[in-house]
């Protein structure tokens, strides 16, 4: 018969004794080692957690530096990161558009520029993104809005010292070549590459028209970046700017645009089902794990856990203690695995070049997988004690 | 010592039969650790493997490509002369251009404007070792008419024979499909012979991006390769297959993210692999403490008790192998669905995981004997 606590006929203390807990800390390198195994997997899980995100997040990455309360793109586009722009003269009609602030255009392109790297002396196909000097910044990133004053002379660009190495952009250089011209690096940010782009240089609007021998007013914008006045709201500055465009664009708010994006990037990427998949390899190895542990943990104290069964503890009292420490042995797993990442994180960020960081959902969902992993782990062992008998342990 | 080793084979095997469910549950551990190698390697050649899958339906002994070549979806161009001289050289049988672009793809009613990518060849050379496009060569010689994979992803619309589509702002009739794969060219790809391909995207003949070279029968390969190095001048490349596959794959595997994550990937499965091996191992003979601690009593020496825990460890892996090798098997067939990558699973790739699980269970049987040779007969009891 089950019951949660030792029978209250008999004169037992309803125990204060933490037995889960001495049970845990009675061997310490019993502990390291089950702590060390638990860890492996919570490593495995959370780092495959991070690539999902890290890879979903380096498309969005850009699109999330946006810095503007409305946009206006090409309602063709069917993701940022392809070039579909539309004809300059709307911005006049945008600006014109009641509780509209200002507009900056921005200008982008991802197929038709080569960055002649200073490592290999080859031509590579870069990102590259124009804006207006004189305009407020299109980006909130650091290095670009701060540093676009520098693009005013022409054939000056700032670079992505967050590229990829063979692009050489993180380099000293003081001068590069695209597209066979040479072009003089002003500064450098860290933004980092995405699945299309290696490498991302911003330039100014002029010198990015000349690249395609048009004058700067005829050059068609990727998208307008609207800000409006303090005050107004968004919603209705949404409708009329809707209002007064032609029907072939299409106005954004920034979480839409945002979502736009992640909508291409969940339907399109390949990526997710893989890390989904490594993620349960490392639950599936980590229940096993645990279970190793936890078994062997019970097996050397089955004549324990035997005598309290003999002297009138129930089963109930038991289970509750192998779980309890199930939980613990996790947490001590955990612990240590969540501190390691924040290492592996920072390391492979850097060197993948992937956007990896530790966020709260990252935290609780993989707590919750370990805790799940260690008790069900528990719930498959506890068998063994709930089987003790007392009489022939010994 | 062939007697001592019978004896410990023998014990190992009485050990795992002796309480066959134990044995059993440990099995089911090396199982998974087995697997999680399979697919930690799976992900790892999946991405180099579909960025070869094109070219592994080209026919050509030699491929010529710029100097500047990055990768397939990038291979820059060089003049078409050069094709012209490889043509002429002793050994070579026959020189076709291929050529890309990049295009966009939109349905005449309007809606998204997608990037697709188009191939240009002239079907005559017979460029693809791919039955629908052989097929389907009179339907590649209409006027605006292109061949599209059947593999194009469901956002650019059904691929039915005769529907119109704008390729480059130009009415463009999809002919047929193919069954290739779009690799990673992009998310729709499509074939078209030259005139229509110079039509649509502007180019003219010169210059090409890609050049297949077929030798002529009894060439030697190595020969050709060699003389056409010589002759062609250092704008151009000659690659044989072999070393084309070589680029390719160093290609995605170092300059990508996908060598480091992956191979991350990789490693970690072999630790953890390695640790479910020494607790399954560990376990088994921690139970078996008692015995072994009489088996040391009555004379039997570390080195033949270390024996029977290697040979079990070996039983236990190779008993293991063949499901995990099985199941990795359907779990590519998995993976190939869902991110359309050709992944397979070559003889190679299973002796290598087979190598090196053999490896691993015999370094945690090793780890695994200190508590063995820590066994001490007058304090078990």
């Amino acid at each position: 018969m089950l019951t949660t606590s030792a029978p209250s006929g008999l004169s037992l203390p309803r125990t204060r004794v933490p037995l889960a807990w001495r049970n845990l800390v009675a061997d310490k390198w019993r502990l390291v080692r089950a702590s060390a195994g638990i860890a492996f997997a919570v490593l495995l899980m959370l780092v495959q957690l991070g690539f999902e995100r890290g890879f979903f997040g380096a498309s969005l990455n850009v699109v999330q530096l946006l810095d503007g309360d409305l946009f206006v793109i090409n309602a063709s586009k069917y993701r940022f990161g392809s070039r579909d722009p539309f004809a300059a003269r709307e911005l006049d009609r945008i600006k014109a558009v009641a509780g509209v602030a200002d507009v900056a255009p921005l200008y982008a392109d991802w197929m038709d520029f080569f960055w002649t790297s200073p490592v290999d002396d080859k031509p590579h196909l870069i990102r590259v993104f124009a804006v207006d000097p004189d305009a407020r910044p299109v980006f909130s990133l650091p290095g670009i809005a701060d540093q676009q004053g520098l693009l005013k002379p022409d054939d000056s660009v700032l670079v992505d010292s967050r590229s990829r190495p063979f692009l050489g952009m993180d380099g000293p250089a003081k001068e590069a070549k695209i597209n066979g011209q040479t072009v003089k690096i002003a500064g450098r940010f860290a933004l980092g590459p995405d699945f299309m782009s290696d490498g991302t240089v911003v330039t100014s609007a002029r010198t990015y028209a000349k690249f395609f021998r048009t004058a700067l007013a005829a050059m068609p914008v990727e998208t307008a970046v609207v800000r409006l006045k303090p005050g107004e709201d968004l919603a209705a500055a949404h409708q009329r700017l809707a209002a007064a465009l032609r029907p072939g664009l299409r106005v954004m708010t920034k979480p839409e645009i945002v979502q736009f994006e992640s909508d291409f990037q969940a339907k399109l990427s390949a990526a997710a089902p893989i890390f989904y998949l490594g993620t349960l390899v490392g639950f599936v190895v980590g229940t096993l794990i645990s279970y190793q542990i936890i078994y062997t943990e019970l097996t050397d104290r089955l004549p324990q856990y035997a005598t309290l069964k003999g002297i009138g503890y129930g089963n109930g009292y038991l289970i509750g203690s192998v779980l309890r420490q199930a939980v613990l042995t996790g947490i001590a797993g955990y612990i240590p695995a969540w501190l390691l990442c924040l290492a592996v994180y920072k390391i492979v960020s850097d060197i993948a070049l992937l956007p990896l960081v530790m966020t709260l959902p990252l935290t609780l969902i993989s707590l919750g997988l370990t805790l799940g992993m260690c008790l069900f782990a528990g719930v498959i062992a506890v068998r063994r004690v709930i089987a003790a008998d007392p009489a022939e342990v010994f | 010592m062939r007697r001592s080793l019978r004896v410990a084979a023998h014990l190992a095997w009485r050990i795992l039969m002796h309480e066959k469910a134990r044995s059993g549950l440990a099995l089911v551990g090396v199982f998974i650790a087995i697997l999680l190698v399979f697919i930690e390697l799976g992900f790892f050649i999946a991405v180099p493997q579909g960025g070869m899958l094109v070219y592994d339906h080209m026919r050509f002994d030699l491929l010529l490509v710029s100097a500047d070549y990055q990768y397939q979806a990038q291979p820059w161009q060089f003049p078409s002369a050069r094709l012209a001289e490889a043509a002429k050289s002793p050994g070579v049988a026959q020189a076709t251009p291929i050529y890309f672009a990049g295009i966009s793809w939109q349905d005449p009613s309007g809606g998204v404007r997608l990037d697709a990518f188009l191939i240009g060849c002239d079907p005559a050379a017979q460029p693809f070792a791919v039955a629908d496009i052989e097929r389907q060569k009179e339907v590649l010689a209409k006027t605006d008419t292109m061949l599209v994979d059947d593999l194009t992803r469901p956002i650019f619309g059904p691929l039915t024979t005769g529907r119109r589509v704008n390729i480059d702002d130009r009415p463009t009739v999809i002919g047929g499909t193919y069954h290739l794969g779009t690799g990673f060219l992009g998310l729709g790809v499509a074939v078209m012979d030259e005139a229509n391909f110079f039509r649509v995207t502007h180019r003219r003949e010169d210059p090409v991006n890609l050049g297949l070279i077929t030798l002529a029968s009894g060439a030697d390969r190595d020969k050709v390769a060699a003389e056409l190095r010589r002759k062609l001048g250092d704008d151009v490349q000659v690659l044989t297959r072999a070393e084309l596959a070589a680029h390719e794959n160093a290609y995605w595997t170092l300059r990508t993210s996908v060598g480091l994550i992956f191979g991350s990937g990789l490693v970690i499965s072999l630790i953890v692999g390695l640790m479910v091996l020494y607790q399954t191992l560990a376990t088994q003979i921690a139970r078996h403490l008692p015995e072994f601690a009489t088996l040391k009593a009555i004379g039997y020496r570390d080195v033949s008790l270390g024996a029977v825990v290697v040979i079990e460890a070996l039983v236990l892996v190779v008993a293991a192998f063949v499901p995990a090798a099985l199941a990795a098997t359907a779990l590519y067939g998995v993976i190939r669905s869902q991110t359309l990558l050709p992944l397979t699973l070559s003889a190679a790739h299973v002796g290598v995981v087979l190598a090196a699980v053999l490896i691993m269970s015999a370094g945690s049987a090793l780890l695994s004997l200190s508590a063995l040779r820590r066994a001490d007969p007058a304090e078990i009891f």
